[in-house]
């Protein structure tokens, strides 16, 4: 029985035939895939679809590998083994994935909604999860009496088995193996990685592990890159790879249909092109003045004397990196600065100060495009709460001095001029909670000592928060003001669902993120919304940067 | 020290004032959504606006098939009393009596219906000249005594009856009475909500996202964090700084090519691209990291002597040492995945009820029901309950280490 | 010091096996839950089941229920089994939804889109071209509907001559009224509208005269109100004699002299707080009994129609040009390319533009049919008797402008640029003359190609 079983890892033939017959295996496979990669890439002239130039070009980086595993092998190097188990690692990914669309597994997942609309799964993961609490909840000292264990597990088993018998996941197994013995390609692709993991595992043994000289530590590196691997496939697969072809795109006039021709850098410049012209007078129509055919007006700059206008080639842009600017310089002073002045009253530690930091913070789970609508309603112009305390307002004021302030009956999300304050308003009270919670853990991270010893030196709370509070608490302000702008500059959601997606009143709430969406998916200029997507991650590069900077000024100044 | 003492009183106070205005300022908008989300659509528009949804009272009354609506009329020596509407829009005159100058006398008008008064004269009616135009002269009884007298005005009214002696009745504007109401709570709006928009599959469905979502990003990151923290590989450092990189990439810069790629695989419109590229996150990955890097190295290298592989010292030792950094995890991933919304609006169609999600049904809705307030903000009820409760339950874990993991960058 | 051991992988792949069945799609689904009720065919037909999607943007539940009520009566009608999606409201973008669909092969079969989509739509080569399929219909004719919908629907761009193709049919028609707060207008004592439109006397002096007084009755009462998109402002600058376009649909025309003392007129409502500000949606505050007269289309009439106050609807007043300027709306059912059934798919087309289905649609007080002729006129004044539903025929035969999309530029882009501008006159953020100097700077550029 021992016998057989080392046979079968093939450990009894001996070193050289072991190895040489994998080299051998390495060598083919590696020639094939290249072939195969290669040929596929070159033999298609016309546009490659996507998935297929992804799967191609993998498989050329695959059968390279595959070579240098076929290479090392014969030369009795590590890395041969190291190579070897990569490339048979991703063929077992490659074959599970190809697995799964013969199979059709990944539209499952709609089925699997389908199950769940029933909505008995989650009533079952409830029972199991009120068996776990009973296993585990401890309501005293003493340690989980048995019968609860056994009770809690009992009720954990029927919740687990609820929850497979109501998604389906039995009938669905049986249904799985039966397309597999129908489907030709998927027993492919089964046999594909059955063998791959037949030869991870020969690799893997002790034995051909020792005759390629590998050693402990080239053992942990593969399980650190095997640790990392489901997370570096998905980085490369849906972050890495589309961040380049987004790049590619930018370079092309795409607009996701027919055209696709590389238009070099014509997007960015279309996107920053400007023209000063000088004018005859102040007021001297654009149209005499620009070739309003190409350009846009975009301002007039009055100086002594002379006046210029400034045309762009697409207004649009500038206008939405203007209200992007603009709102990010609102909202992240507005949710930044009473965020710090309500986590000092909170970090005065009184009773049922927890209470409140819970309830500040709510507003930051809540869906955006809930709280919008929220919003929405209360900034409504005749009916809305917004408009009626100021209107109290000033009657109490009006009232109590005898002045007679008129009533300024705002139409907040109908004024291009109030539009994006709206937005800014709303945002902001979004996020204070949050940033208040972080302040608050930086302030806790100060030693109450410092505020004693400063006590005792005379100094007041006002001293106290400008000399001590403000310079310790620079790395969490550094921290809230870089994620708050980031986060500002991508606005989307608000300015989406308050101004029906228009960017409108005007162009008043149009931001980048916004502008972006309507060329990519409305005008399906899709080329150029990429170019305008690099151009706000450039845009937040700099602003993160410009930051680190000023973060790193103060924080040498404070040390010196 | 009194003093002293005193000050110290009066910090507090002002402390909690404060606090407990913006406690109020937070919570504001969320009583107005869910006192809203209970009103009728009229109720909605009533101004001054009003927390508590209420309705109009109605009355029975002996003669009137239909129940009448009570309002609040004033009479005309200033006193108001709830009344009846049994008649509305009843086209009236404002008239006045001629002066002998023939001007009207504009300070003693009376408010008659056209069908009580009688024109001057019949056939050939007496005619003044009023305003430049011949208007005619009327004949209307003032108190059991005829006068002529002039129209100056016109308007509708409607006609009340005192609920507790019907056979009182005035005449008085509808609009400017304000009708009598009572509290009232319609929770039916909700069952409409549901039942309009299929958002009881839109429910399940961002449930199952969100919980798959969850488990997933939870594997990766650990793994990653692990490996990360704990296993030497080369490149690995330079493989981690990339990671921090990019979480400074917007998502906007990937939303065309994931769209593109997602047409290639023929994700669109399902659920797989709602959840299988969100699987992997570099923000988790590098949160788990800075956790995992404080577990002291030699409870792990104990273990290794013993034999244990990496995976049973990750599951054994790391994982039930981080439940805050987990729950962390799980709750941004839960909140993320949960009120995502840009993303569904590219991939998935309106059209499309089986990958309906919460966001998006709620953007349908506004549309829909455009005209109602009270659906819409029963809508975004639904949408924000379930993310505050699993707030509530994790916040133990969650508002302490948002603030220390998030620091540690 | 077997320190790495099998395990990890056995039990990963083990779990990963597990994940994955858990997709694993079943054969026969229980009763699925998630299909649009809409959508149950009853009596499928047997065998190789086909199956075609169509949608329409529905403004309000009422609308989307009358459409898949449809949906069943067709689905009988023609054998096929039919599911009807209602796409996204205006405000959920329906039209780029499509496109995003279309651009990903997951858009219906057969779809309707505004008629001044048609030319983007034809452009990006997304629709089939219907004229085989109709050339074999007996009976059906290109005349049997409006005129102006037509010349759109078959215009082909690539030789400049309409009648070549079939883009597809026009769905229905409609035009604006104006619905009337009777009680509000009763109130402030001004005459009646209805009455006025009779005696020949409604034109832009007496429309401002009862905007006038229904406004004086104070408080937050509006006198008019109209929604901020293209169709209202347009009307007045049709009434003026002026419009968007020049004769040959290739220049921009804002600033004639025409257009411009329309939007004049407006203005005035606007800058004296006679009407809803401008870009507020005035139809809540309309349902909500504050506005007297409020301007909007056939769909409307299904919401209104709940109000409590007493309302009517009547023909928009008479302009400078002696006409009312109204618009002659539509929308078509057009025919998906890629579609796998394509003549299936017309026969749909031809099934949903039949009289007694677009009777259906009207009779649910949605929307005018598509159909000429004095029958189908009949059908429709017979419906909500109380109701003025002349004031809608009136529009429809008093020299209406048909709403068409550019073929010579891109009204998507025209529209956008257009809309800023005019909301900056109408929101005060500029004045007429300002207006009249730049108006046509940016909407221009929608011609440039």
């Amino acid at each position: 029985m021992r016998l057989n079983r080392r046979l079968f890892l093939l450990s009894d033939l001996g070193p050289n035939r072991v190895l040489a017959s994998l080299a051998l295996w390495h060598g083919v496979q590696g020639a094939l895939l290249i072939a195969l990669g290669v040929g596929g890439l070159v033999s298609r002239t016309q546009l490659l679809s996507l998935v297929h130039g992804i799967a191609l070009a993998g498989a050329v980086v695959v059968g390279f590998l595959s070579v240098v595993a076929s290479i090392g092998i014969a030369r009795r190097s590590h890395i041969g083994r190291a190579a070897s188990l990569v490339v048979h690692y991703l063929l077992f990914i490659a074959a599970l994935i190809g697995l799964a669309s013969a199979l059709d597994l990944f539209k499952g997942l709609d089925v699997l909604a389908d199950y769940a609309a029933e909505g008995v799964p989650f009533l079952m993961a409830f029972v199991f999860m009120v068996g776990y609490a009973l296993r585990t909840i401890e309501l005293s000292e003493r340690p989980v009496p048995r019968w609860r264990r056994r009770i809690g597990s009992a009720v954990m088993l029927v919740g687990g088995v609820g929850v497979a018998l109501s998604l389906g996941l039995v009938t669905a197994l049986l249904d799985w193996v039966a397309k597999l013995l129908q489907s030709p390609s998927a027993l492919v692709w089964l046999a594909l990685a059955v063998i791959s993991v037949f030869l991870l595992r020969v690799m893997w043994r002790d034995p051909v592990a020792a005759w390629l000289g590998a050693r402990r530590t080239h053992g942990e590196q593969l399980v650190g890159w095997l640790f990392l691997s489901p997370n570096l496939l998905g980085f490369l697969f849906f972050f890495a790879g589309p961040l380049l072809f987004s790049l590619y795109v930018s370079f092309t006039n795409w607009d996701a249909f027919n055209r696709r021709d590389w238009v070099g850098l014509e997007n960015y410049a279309r996107a920053f092109g400007l023209v000063v012209q000088p004018l005859r007078v102040p007021d001297q129509p654009a149209s005499e003045a620009l070739d309003v055919r190409t350009y846009s007006e975009l301002m007039r700059v009055h100086l002594p004397g002379q006046s210029f206008l400034i045309g762009a080639r697409d207004r649009l842009f500038w206008i939405s990196l203007g209200n992007t600017l603009l709102f990010s310089a609102l909202a992240v002073p507005l949710s930044v600065v009473p965020a710090l002045f309500l986590a000092v009253l909170l970090n005065m530690r009184l009773p049922g100060m927890r209470l409140y930091r819970t309830l500040y913070f709510i507003p930051s789970v809540a869906a955006v495009v809930g709280v919008a609508l929220i919003w929405q309603w209360m900034y409504n112009s005749q009916v809305g709460w917004i408009n009626y305390f100021i209107t109290e307002g000033i009657n109490f004021i009006n009232a109590l001095l005898g002045t007679d302030i008129p009533d300024p009956q705002i139409r907040w999300l109908a004024d291009s001029s109030y539009a994006l304050l709206s937005v800014v308003i709303m945002s902001a009270w979004q996020w204070i909670g949050f940033n208040t919670v972080l302040f608050l853990a930086g302030l806790q991270t100060i030693p109450r000592e410092l505020y004693e010893a400063a006590t005792v030196d005379g100094a007041n709370p006002r001293q106290q928060f400008f000399h001590i509070t403000l310079p310790l608490l620079a790395p969490t302000t550094f921290y809230v003001l870089v994620t708050a702008s980031i986060q500002a500059l991508q606005v989307f959601d608000q300015v989406f669902i308050i101004s029906n997606g228009t960017g409108g009143p005007g162009t008043s709430t149009l931001t980048m993120t916004l502008n972006l969406y309507q060329n990519g998916f409305q005008s399906f200029r899709q080329g150029y919304a990429s170019a305008l997507a690099w151009i706000l991650f450039v845009v937040i590069f700099l602003f993160t940067l410009f930051q680190f900077r000023r973060q790193r000024k103060a924080s040498s100044a404070y040390e010196s | 020290m009194a003093k002293n003492r005193l000050l110290r009183i009066l910090t507090v106070l002002t402390s909690y004032g404060v606090l407990t205005f913006f406690a109020l300022v937070m919570l504001f908008p969320f009583l107005v959504m869910l006192f809203t989300s209970l009103k009728t659509p009229a109720d909605t528009f009533s101004y001054p606006p009003r927390l508590l949804p209420r309705e109009q009272i109605t009355v029975t009354l002996p003669g009137y098939e239909r129940p009448l609506p009570l309002h609040l009329v004033e009479h005309e020596e200033g006193r108001t009393q709830p009344m009846a509407l049994v008649e509305d829009n009843i086209r009236v005159g404002i008239f006045a009596p001629l002066q002998p100058d023939g001007s009207p006398d504009r300070s003693r008008v009376v408010m008659r219906r056209f069908g009580e008064v009688r024109v001057v004269g019949g056939e050939d009616p007496k005619t003044v000249l009023l305003d430049g135009a011949e208007v005619p002269v009327y004949e209307v009884n003032v108190d059991g005594e005829i006068q002529e007298m002039v129209v100056i005005s016109r308007t509708a009214v409607g006609r009340f009856v005192n609920p507790d002696n019907p056979s009182e009745s005035v005449l008085a504007n509808v609009r400017l009475s304000p009708p009598v109401t009572r509290i009232t709570a319609h929770p039916e709006n909700y069952l409409t909500v549901v039942n309009l928009l299929g958002f009881d599959r839109a429910l399940t469905n961002t449930a199952l996202i969100t919980i798959l979502t969850v488990i997933g990003q939870l594997t990766t990151s650990v793994l990653g964090g692990y490996a990360f923290a704990r296993l030497k590989f080369p490149g690995r450092d330079s493989l981690f700084l990339v990671y921090l990189g990019t979480v400074m990439v917007p998502f906007v810069v990937l939303i065309i090519p994931l769209y593109q790629l997602m047409v290639a695989i023929g994700w669109v419109n399902s659920m797989p691209a709602l959840i299988l590229p969100w699987l992997y996150t570099a923000y988790g990955t590098f949160l788990m990291r800075q956790f995992f890097i404080t577990i002291p190295r030699e409870v792990e290298e104990a273990a290794l002597i013993d034999g244990a592989s990496r995976l049973t010292i990750l599951t054994r030792i790391f994982l039930p040492a981080s439940v805050p950094a987990l729950a962390t995890l799980a709750t941004f991933t839960f909140l993320y995945a949960w009120n995502s919304f840009f993303w569904p609006l590219v991939v998935v169609n309106t059209g499309n009820t089986r990958a309906q999600v919460l966001t998006l049904a709620l953007n349908v809705l506004r549309g829909r029901a455009s005209d109602s307030p009270n659906l819409i903000l029963a809508g975004a009820a639904i949408s924000i309950i379930p993310p505050t409760i699993v707030f509530a339950l994790a916040q133990r874990y969650y508002v302490e280490s948002v603030a220390s993991s998030g620091l540690k960058g | 010091m077997r320190f790495l051991t099998f395990s990890p992988f056995v039990r990963l792949g083990a779990i990963a096996l597990w994940v994955l069945s858990a997709c694993a799609v079943p054969a026969p689904l229980p009763q699925q839950p998630a299909q649009p009720p809409a959508g149950e065919a009853p009596a499928a037909p047997a065998s190789e089941e086909v199956v075609l999607r169509w949608r329409t943007r529905p403004d309000n539940k009422e609308e989307a229920d009358v459409y898949a009520s449809i949906s069943d009566e067709v689905s009988k009608r023609i054998g096929v089994k039919l599911i009807y999606e209602p796409g996204g409201s205006e405000t959920a973008s329906y039209q780029d939804v499509l496109k995003t669909e279309l651009a990903s092969g997951t858009a219906p079969d057969v779809f309707w889109i505004p008629g001044t989509d048609i030319a983007d739509f034809v452009e990006r080569g997304l629709l089939l071209d219907l004229r085989p399929f109709a050339a074999k219909t007996p009976g059906y004719s290109d005349d049997n509907f409006y005129p102006e919908p037509m010349f759109h629907l078959t215009y082909n761009p690539a030789t400049g001559k309409t009648g070549e193709v079939l883009w597809g049919l026009p769905r229905d028609v409609s035009t604006f009224v104006l619905y009337l707060n009777l009680d509000l207008i009763n109130e402030a004592g001004a005459p009646d509208p209805r009455e006025l439109a009779k005696a020949g006397k409604w034109d832009w002096a007496a429309f401002e005269e009862v905007a006038r007084k229904v406004n004086a009755l104070g408080g937050d009462i509006k006198g008019y109100g109209m929604n901020a998109w293209w169709g209202p402002y347009g009307a007045f600058m049709n009434a003026a004699g002026g419009g968007f376009f020049n004769k040959e649909r290739n220049a921009c025309n804002l600033t004639s002299k025409e257009s411009l003392e329309g939007l004049a007129f407006l203005k005035k409502l606007y800058d004296e707080g006679l009407a809803v500000p401008y870009g507020e949606d005035s139809e809540p505050p309309f349902r909500a009994g504050k506005v007297g007269m409020f301007q909007n289309g056939r769909w409307a009439t299904p919401g209104i129609s709940t109000v409590t106050f007493n309302w009517d609807v009547v023909e928009l007043p008479k302009g400078p040009s002696g006409h009312m300027g109204n618009w002659l709306f539509w929308g078509a059912y057009v025919v998906n390319k890629n579609t796998k059934h394509p003549e299936l798919a017309w026969k749909l087309v031809d099934a949903l533009t039949q009289p007694e289905i677009q009777a259906k649609v009207a009779a649910r007080g949605t929307n005018i049919p598509s159909r000429r002729g004095e029958a189908v006129f009949e059908e429709f004044l017979k419906i909500l008797p109380e109701k003025n539903n002349q004031a809608f025929l009136n529009g429809l035969a008093d020299q209406p402008t048909a709403e068409g999309p550019l073929w010579t530029g891109s009204w998507p882009d025209f529209d956008r640029a257009m809309g800023a501008v005019v909301s900056d006159l109408l929101t005060g953020k500029i004045t007429l003359e300002e207006f009249a100097k730049i108006a046509c700077d940016e909407p221009s550029k929608a011609f440039n190609r």
